[in-house]
């Protein structure tokens, strides 16, 4: 014990070095940087590494840092993830925590950028309490972690960390993601609008100008190309992230008279579109495809027969989270709790923090009830096959999920006093990732109109026909 | 790309509408105060929170829809009444005479005061309330639908130029204020009250920047944020225009508006760099903005 605490007081004494010195010595900034960066991170790599002799002894509390947006546009959709986390973690420790220890949870705001995130990163990591981390959101943040926690090696799960960049090259040890990436959850737009409205031949696209908008344009419009080799592409829009007004890109939209017209706006830009484009009938003039419009049901009232989905299985009324019993109450103590149903972003926190409890008594299992290193931790997530809310998430030997995508259209029900997705598919994971380590383009343009064929068709999901 | 004149044309006024609201507190604050405000975004979306939260009460009573127009007007009012006098009394006034930088600082660190002090008060999730733009409905011109509202806004921004341009001109506080601003110390001496001056007219700015959030609010909602991209785009406009030049904001912001609009239209990899693009072509032409003058520096 004596040791742990030896190793945790010099692990934040390190993590406060850095701070001093960026305030204090102004002109040799760049160089100092360096060296302060190289000796803090060898130096932490030395207190993580001699710590888990000594963390075999079961902590006081599970530590987690836990990365999402709660401030500014793009909280609209990290608080959901927050909110689910501070439930889910609730409702762990009302069931005696993990293995018996409680859960307690470091939130950190994803807004403060890339540097600010690095450096809570770090401060994290130092404390041996905090053995992982969820993180982050954004495709952006997850890419700057990826290193440090390779370096550092700390066990991280990306919750969200959409860009398949992430794991491309499959050498990643430490790094996770329980959830699809953007190859399946694209190709899963393109095939389903193709069976939904097989003559299209125009489409328009706006997405966020950063690399989660960029990268989902390139493989819609790959996987399009592929499947339907006419279609043309009329306009690509990419606003720049959190713009309030979205009314040039609407008119813009419009005289190009697309069939379709497909967004991944999220969060409070894709609110403000929707309502700033509803008035003005694009909805009516084209079929318009919005990959993560479920996050915006509850919230606007979108028309009938938009094309939405979850980006992974993550609908807390899918048919298979419908008979579910966990995911009903965790559903219903959410509404109570937050005043709305969880949206996608909620439930992929959920499941990323089923997948860590998930590996903490896998690992105890393996290594005879001790409490797990961080080595061990990330040996139990490698290759595993979870049971989350919403269906089930296997972890390949490159660390990347497999989880199935569902994609449908809205529309109305006496159930619910907002949209719900109709005519759904539960595309299977697998069915639409390359093998790890091929490029997914390459992939794509592989793709022929018969491997579409092959697939599940809309309105094939229901319940009791899986 | 002929279908898409009319309507190019059409969302060029329509942003450039938006545009004006944003810069015209700014300019005007400097033309009488000489006082950068870089806090000016942050009263800018301060109006567009009162607007909002405003509409969002008329709804909530279920009072007739057609007091949200009044709302957004009164909100304005609000907040300029409030903001002004304190804001003006309390940290602007020290900073005159002094120098750019000391201005620069103190308006800053105001900015991220009220930018938290929002976050604070109504949270970090964007607030909507578009009862305004409904009522209005819309109408298709050139095969595009566009909001009356819309229409409505390159209305409210001519009348804002005339409106400002009556009261520097044709009144009693239009002819002090140019006083005060031609010469500070002769203005003074002949027993204007110049303190007043810049209490008035700093509200004056204040209103104009709360009125832009609070106009704009209907088609775009509010989040946090706002106000720093408000800033950046206020102060392009400002100096393309020329600092202080009222008019010179009014041609700025058609400027500023038609190269974003032409950038979304035929090259949107540039939308986002467009306004400072056209501000960089204006002053390498024109370093004082089109409408600004060389002025000789006192010693």
């Amino acid at each position: 014990m004596a040791f742990k605490n030896i190793s945790l007081a010099f692990a934040r004494c390190l993590s406060s070095l850095q701070p001093r010195f960026r305030l204090n010595w102004e002109l040799p900034r760049a160089n100092l940087r360096v060296v302060v960066d190289g000796l803090a991170g060898a130096l932490a790599i030395c207190v993580v590494a001699a710590t888990p002799v000594a963390a075999q002894d079961k902590p006081g509390s599970v530590g987690l840092g836990i990365f999402t947006f709660t401030s500014g546009p793009a909280a609209a959709y990290g608080m959901p993830g927050k909110n689910a986390a501070d439930l889910m973690i609730d409702e762990i420790n009302a069931k005696g925590g993990i293995g018996g220890v409680p859960v307690t949870a470091t939130f950190v705001d994803e807004a403060q950028g890339a540097q600010g995130v690095i450096a809570e990163y770090r401060r994290l990591a130092g404390d041996a309490k905090n053995q992982v981390m969820v993180a982050a959101l954004s495709s952006a943040t997850c890419l700057a972690l990826a290193p440090i926690a390779e370096q550092l090696e700390v066990p991280t799960v990306g919750w969200n960390c959409d860009t398949h960049q992430l794991l491309m090259d499959g050498k990643s040890k430490y790094v996770f993601r329980p959830n699809g990436n953007t190859v399946p959850e694209f190709i899963a737009y393109a095939i389903y609008l193709l069976d939904r409205k097989p003559d299209v031949k125009t489409v328009a696209i706006i997405n966020p100008d950063y690399a989660f908008g960029h990268d989902a344009a390139k493989i819609f419009t790959a996987a399009l190309k592929a499947l339907k080799p006419d279609v043309e592409i009329v306009a690509e829009l990419y606003p720049k992230l959190g713009s309030p007004n979205y009314q040039t890109e609407i008119s813009r939209l419009t005289t190009a008279r697309p069939d379709v017209v497909f967004s991944n706006l999220w969060g409070a830009d894709l609110e403000n579109f929707v309502r700033q484009a509803t008035p003005r009938a694009l909805f009516t003039s084209s079929q318009v495809v919005l990959a993560l419009g479920e996050t915006v049901l509850q919230r606007v009232p979108l028309p009938d027969g938009v094309i939405v989905g979850v980006l992974g299985d993550g609908w807390w009324m899918s048919p298979d989270a419908k008979v579910n019993p966990e995911t009903v109450k965790f559903a219903e103590a959410y509404k109570s709790r937050f005043g709305e149903y969880p949206v996608f972003p909620s439930i992929k926190m959920a499941n990323a923090l089923i997948y860590v409890k998930a590996a903490y008594e896998g690992a105890m299992q393996k290594n005879g009830g001790k409490w797990p290193t961080r080595a061990e931790l990330a040996a139990a997530m490698k290759g595993s096959k979870v049971a989350t809310l919403t269906g089930i998430t296997q972890t390949r030997a490159d660390n990347d999920g497999l989880v199935d995508q569902i994609v449908g259209v809205t529309m109305k029900t006496s159930a619910q006093p907002f949209p719900v997705i109709g005519d759904m598919v539960r595309y299977k994971g697998d069915s639409l990732m390359p093998q790890a380590g091929q490029d997914p383009l390459a992939w794509i343009s592989t793709l022929k109109p018969e491997f579409a064929k092959s697939l599940p068709k809309p309105g094939s999901y229901k319940i009791g026909e899986r | 790309m002929s279908n898409a004149i009319i309507p190019l044309l059409l969302d060029s006024l329509a942003s450039a509408a938006l545009i004006f609201f944003a810069a015209v507190g700014l300019t005007l604050v400097f033309s009488v105060l000489r006082v950068l405000n870089v806090a000016h975004g942050s009263l800018y979306s301060i109006g567009g929170y009162a607007a909002a939260s405003a509409c969002l009460f008329i709804a909530s009573r279920q009072l007739n829809s057609y007091l949200s127009f009044a709302a957004l007007l009164f909100s304005a009012v609000f907040v300029a009444a409030i903001f002004g006098p304190l804001i003006e009394r309390s940290l602007v006034r020290w900073t005159y005479g002094k120098s750019e930088a000391v201005q620069i600082l103190i308006t800053f660190g105001l900015f991220l005061i009220l930018e938290d002090l929002q976050r604070l008060v109504f949270g970090v999730q964007s607030l909507y309330e578009d009862a305004p733009m409904r009522l209005l409905g819309t109408s298709s011109i050139g095969g595009v639908v566009y909001l009356n509202y819309q229409i409505l806004l390159v209305g409210m921004a001519v009348l804002v130029v005339v409106g400002l341009r009556l009261l520097i001109n044709h009144t009693r506080l239009g002819r002090l204020i140019t006083a005060v601003v031609t010469d500070r110390e002769m203005a003074q001496s002949i027993g204007i009250d110049t303190n007043r001056i810049f209490v008035l007219a700093f509200s004056l700015g204040v209103f104009l920047a709360a009125l832009g959030g609070a106009l704009s609010t209907p088609t775009s909602g509010i989040a946090p944020g706002l106000g720093a991209d408000t800033m950046v785009l206020a102060f392009a406009v400002a100096a393309i225009g020329g600092l202080g030049q009222i008019e010179g904001a009014a041609v700025a912001s058609l400027i500023v508006g038609l190269a974003r609009v032409l950038a979304i239209y035929l090259a949107p990899s540039l939308d986002a760099v467009a306004p400072y693009a056209a501000m960089l072509v204006v002053l390498l032409i024109r370093p004082y903005g089109l409408f600004g003058s060389v002025t000789a520096r006192r010693i």
